[in-house]
């Protein structure tokens, strides 16, 4: 809980970013597309967990 | 007291780390940063704790009625999420929207703020002399 998270999306950032790259240099554009979008959902998915468990702890902490 | 070079430590890393991915890739640096928030924000919360407890003591030494408790918790909770939506808001460019976030989380707040000024002037009216 801290820093690896972190470091955990910014390494999948960047292999989206090499994966993209490398699958549009061989041609292949849609694989590409699909590839850094799937990376981005990956990324939506951790954050948005992340976010989810914030707003449990506020809502206990806060008594809503 | 050392938890503050942590948060320091985690913002630092976090800034670079976007900074390295926004060249490759922008909407990742994004996400980078806004994890970053989040993990402080996390981290900050069990501090909190704390100071809700001093100002129960507080609020149950001077007879104030306790139901000004849950009023304050809420509305420390709710200006704790609104600012963190005005950063995400800010964050991800469109700060626009984090101002009018914040106008209405100022809004809401003063609506629940009302009954605790009315309380305290009430309590001041009482020592006063007649």
């Amino acid at each position: 809980m801290g820093v690896e998270i972190i470091f955990k999306i910014a390494g999948i950032g960047i292999l989206t970013a090499v994966v993209g790259q490398i699958l549009k240099q061989t041609g292949k554009e849609e694989i590409s597309t699909l590839a850094t979008l799937a990376g981005m959902i990956v990324v939506i998915v951790m954050v948005l967990g992340l976010i989810g468990d914030l707003f449990t702890t506020l809502k206990t902490l806060f008594s809503f | 007291m050392e938890i503050i070079f942590k948060i320091l430590a985690i913002a630092l890393i976090t800034s670079i780390a976007s900074l390295i991915v926004r060249p490759v890739r922008n909407d990742f640096a994004v996400m980078i940063a806004l994890t970053g928030g989040v993990v402080i924000l996390v981290m900050v919360l069990s501090y909190l704790t704390g100071i809700f407890d001093t100002i129960k003591n507080v609020i149950d030494t001077t007879g104030v009625s306790s139901g000004l408790y849950s009023l304050i918790l809420k509305i420390v909770g709710i200006g704790y999420l609104v600012e963190f939506t005005a950063g995400v808001c800010s964050e991800t460019g469109n700060s626009g929207l984090g101002d009018k976030v914040l106008l209405g989380g100022k809004v809401i707040i003063m609506v629940m703020a009302l009954p605790i000024v009315t309380s305290i002037l009430q309590i001041i009216m009482e020592i006063l002399p007649k």
